[in-house]
């Protein structure tokens, strides 16, 4: 373990020299202050941990988890000193955090705001961090409700979740990231300005490799129980969040027609929205029913085959649960679409019309555009429903079956908690984890290309 | 007119938080009989009319009967109550949750449940209701007694049996129910060879008492320590001959149409919608049943027959295990309510009670004297089907096989039986390999149940 001390001390030496320097100050400060961040850091992970992960007769797997815990620790701890740090050492001082030129301050008695805040920090410090804290112990015990122990388990319960392997659907984006991560840059430096569009096109094929590498990544680093698991999610909520987008931006653009009776087509298109998930997975459960549902009916009806049994087949069950969830959120983003595209300004739209735009053309260029805050908003807002609210509608609907096709993380997470809350609480954090990388892509990706106008 | 309605808001709010308090510091009801159960159907309501009955009988108890929706949501629900300190008086918990009760301790880590016998003490009537529970069936006695003694009083109790529609058997000239497991495949094909064929020919529900069931009848045990009944069961055995034998066997009927899967684990009405709808031809199910799906048969227009469980015409037998419930107490009571207690359980398993509970809904009576009184009744005369579970239960040899299996985390592990069988279903998995990997899930979740509650 003294090695992982001195490399992460290192790294936050180097972190707090980098940093002071580009705020302009002493780099040998910086790698003064930030250092023993780096070095103290792991503590964070490792005590509670009691350093389980690196006894001599633990595995691989439990050295890798360890490594993992030791390195978020630290750079949790340099992250905080260097951004702390820096304001402070700054002119200003901790003003020097808050964003823009716009925050006020209580000159004449500290204590106020504090008092005012009181209540707010009782209720995020009671239901939000406690809560927190209370998942990162219980993911480190065998934990049964009603038991008379508790034992601590190290980190078995995350290495139950891991099995690396190598897999082609990981080689093959991770080789095709390297040839065009070579090939942008080639191109970048040949590119004649103004003139080809080359270097541009290879850079966002690079970043849509990285995307799909860091997925595939992700999936061979889970166990086969897991990575199922890891899939169906992805799945669900890509199907949710795309095809729920797409289709309520079409919705909101006809309802933003002017056609007689709108605004009752408006309220009754938001209507879903006010229905819980659990109702929604009902709902389907009844009109999907292979003996006496509708849809069935309509289906047999309408064409000569007969529709499957989505309870005992894998695809039709999580397109299923795809459409449930769409028509649940549906209204949500109709809504926020149909203000968006009132928004949208008319004289922009009328002067491309007089330059020769076709609807197409006005649409792709002028309208989606001036939508993408509203997206952002949308996207996030309904990763975040796939995530977690999904599960109301999959426990009615399939309980995560057939043969686990529609167990997500969130229905997972439920599953094995049954047998071992630990597991349960393994599982959340791993989710958390994901919650957060899907989180930071977002504002990364969308962000640069959200316009909020002037 | 501000300041008058900030006083209102004042005097309302400390008028709730005095009124909370007062709610809270209630003393303890010496007399409130608190009981759980796992019901909310017209079970529920039998068990809230015999309730009222015992309340009035003996005034100075009140007998509250709570349903939940399921044995696993009340399981749950009273190991939040219990870890709170507040668990009910009786509790009604399911065969597979027998060692789970046994195990369970209360907030302060002392055993959660009282015995039941030891809390009777040899007594002949407590309160005036006399004692039933030296004359309960052999069937759930061979079950519930673990060192020779009853740990809880059983109540619901039943067994699974089979149920055919007479009309495809007379059309597709099958005589009798059938037997063996052998002549259901028979019989399944000249049913499916019909002009007016079902949809599929049999149905039961994906649980894990239905290979549970098989296993019993070949003689087979699910784990060591004689099934966990002379010693803490450390081993959990999902790959021997016999389990995947019946396995094997549902996966052919599966995958040669015959077999109808609802599609959802652990679901009990689709399987018994899809007999009464005519959809199958055979159902396996619970003999608590068996009221219903005969009426709601006759109500339909066909004929429904009960028959025992099929079983392998090459195999010995050993016998059908039971299914359903016992009612537990609650361990460190006052003798007042514990004796109205003990007394309730007695009442509602009393000769006409458990006579009627059987006639409601096909749960075997629970004791010798209740199948008498039914006898003297001409009951079994009138509805021959229904003494088709009990006989069925009788023919016990009474070995562990046939006793069934003690198990901690038995319900998780269960749970793991019923995902292997949708995997081998509805996605082709190999019988053998998919039940080495359940074997292995399921061994560790009895070596962490095991880790937690033995030593």
């Amino acid at each position: 373990m003294l090695p992982l001390f001195a490399m992460t001390a290192v790294a936050g030496a180097l972190v707090g020299r980098a940093v002071w320097r580009s705020a302009g100050l002493s780099g040998r400060a910086g790698a003064l202050i930030v250092a023993p961040a780096g070095l103290l850091g792991p503590l964070i992970t490792m005590v509670p941990l009691e350093s389980c992960t690196f006894e001599p007769e633990r595995g691989l797997m439990d050295n890798a988890v360890g490594t993992v815990a030791f390195a978020g620790g630290a750079a949790v701890a340099i992250a905080a000193v260097a951004w702390i740090g820096r304001a402070l050492s700054s002119p200003g001082g901790l003003g020097n955090l808050d964003s823009g030129g716009d925050s006020g301050t209580y000159r004449h008695r500290p204590l106020m705001p504090w008092l005012l805040l009181v209540p707010t920090l009782t209720i995020l410090a009671v239901f939000l961090y406690w809560p927190l804290v209370e998942t990162f112990r219980l993911s480190t015990h065998l934990v049964r409700r009603g038991a008379p122990r508790e034992p601590f388990v190290c980190v078995d319960n995350y290495t139950a979740l891991l099995g690396p392997s190598l897999e082609w659907w990981f080689v093959v984006p991770a080789a095709a990231l390297l040839v065009a991560a070579v090939a942008a840059h080639v191109a970048r430096r040949h590119a004649r300005p103004g003139l080809d569009d080359t270097a541009n096109r290879l850079a966002r094929l690079r970043g849509a490799l990285v995307v799909l590498t860091v997925v595939a990544a992700t999936a061979s680093v889970f166990g086969p129980g897991y990575r199922p698991v890891f899939v169906t999610t992805l799945i669900l909520t890509s199907g949710t969040v795309l095809i729920g987008l797409a289709v309520g931006l079409g919705i909101a653009l006809l309802v933003s027609q002017p056609i007689r009776g709108r605004s009752i087509y408006r309220t009754l298109l938001v209507w879903p929205y006010a229905i819980s998930p659990p109702i929604a997975g009902i709902l389907f459960f009844v009109i999907f029913d292979p003996l006496t549902g509708i849809a069935g009916h309509i289906w047999e009806t309408l064409t000569p085959w007969e529709m499957p049994n989505y309870r005992t087949d894998a695809t039709l069950a999580r397109v299923v649960v795809i459409v449930a969830s769409i028509w649940k959120t549906l209204g949500f983003t109709i809504l926020f679409y149909i203000a968006g595209l009132q928004n949208v300004s008319t004289q922009m739209l009328e002067a491309a019309q007089m330059d020769g735009a076709n609807a197409w053309q006005r649409f792709r260029h002028f309208i989606l555009p001036s939508l993408t805050p509203i997206t952002f908003f949308l996207i996030v807002t309904n990763v975040t429903y796939a995530f977690f609210q999904v599960f109301g509608t999959i426990a009615y609907l399939t309980g995560g079956g057939p043969s686990g096709a529609t167990t997500d993380a969130m229905t997972s997470i439920i599953e094995v908690s049954t047998g071992n809350i630990g597991d349960g609480a393994a599982g959340s954090l791993v989710l958390f984890a994901m919650v957060l990388a899907v989180t930071a892509w977002q504002f990364r990706a969308t962000g640069r290309r959200v316009h909020y106008g002037a | 007119m501000r300041r008058a309605r900030a006083i209102a808001g004042c005097a309302l709010a400390a008028l709730l938080v005095t009124g909370l308090t007062a709610c809270s510091d209630e003393p303890e009801d010496e007399g409130a009989i608190d009981v759980w159960i796992g019901f909310t159907d017209y079970r529920l309501d039998w068990a809230k009319e015999r309730a009222a009955e015992f309340t009035e009988k003996h005034p100075e108890f009140t007998v509250n009967v709570q349903g939940y929706e399921s044995y696993e949501v009340l399981f749950d629900a009273l190991t939040a109550a219990s870890q709170q300190g507040e668990p009910p008086t009786i509790v009604q918990n399911f065969e597979a949750a027998t060692q789970e009760s046994r195990d369970a301790v209360n907030a302060d880590g002392e055993p959660l449940f009282a015995s039941v016998e030891d809390a009777i003490g040899g007594r002949d009537e407590i309160l005036g209701e006399p004692v039933v529970l030296d004359d309960v069936v052999d069937a759930a006695r061979s079950y519930y007694t673990v060192d020779g003694e009853f740990s809880s009083m059983p109540w619901n109790t039943s067994t699974t049996l089979f149920y055919s529609n007479s009309t495809y058997l007379e059309a597709a000239g099958v005589d009798a129910p059938p037997q063996t497991w052998e002549d259901v495949t028979a019989a399944c094909d000249k049913i499916m060879a019909l002009d007016d064929a079902p949809a599929n020919c049999i149905s039961w529900p994906n649980h894990s008492w239905f290979p549970e069931q098989v296993l019993a009848e070949q003689g087979g045990l699910l784990a060591d320590q004689d099934n966990g009944r002379s010693g803490r069961a450390e081993n959990v055995d999902l790959t021997s001959p016999e389990w995947l034998s019946f396995i094997e066997y549902w996966k052919e009927l599966n995958d040669s149409g015959h077999y109808y899967y609802s599609g959802v684990q652990e679901d009990w009405d689709g399987p018994k919608n899809a007999f009464g709808g005519q959809e199958v031809a055979f159902l396996l199910t619970s003999s608590g049943d068996a009221t219903s799906v005969v009426t709601e048969a006759e109500a339909t227009g066909f004929e429904a027959q009960v028959s025992r469980m099929p079983v392998f015409a090459d195999k010995p037998y050993s016998g059908n295990l039971i299914g359903g419930a016992t009612l537990w107490l609650v361990d460190g009571l006052p003798e007042n309510t514990r004796d109205g207690a003990l007394a309730f359980m007695q009442y509602l398993n009393n000769p006409e009670n458990a006579a009627d509970w059987h006639k409601t809904t096909g749960y075997i009576p629970i004791t010798n004297s209740a199948i008498e009184l039914l006898e003297t009744e001409g009951w079994f005369e009138e509805n021959p089907y229904q003494q088709v579970a009990t006989d069925q239960l009788a023919l016990s040899d009474g070995s562990p096989a046939a006793s069934g299996v003690l198990l901690g985390s038995f319900v998780a592990i269960r749970a793991e039986i019923t995902k292997a069988v949708e995997d081998i279903l509805t996605s082709g998995a190999d019988p053998a390999t998919r039940f080495e990997e359940a074997d292995a899930a399921a061994q560790q979740l009895l070596d962490e149940y095991n880790s937690l509650y033995s030593g």
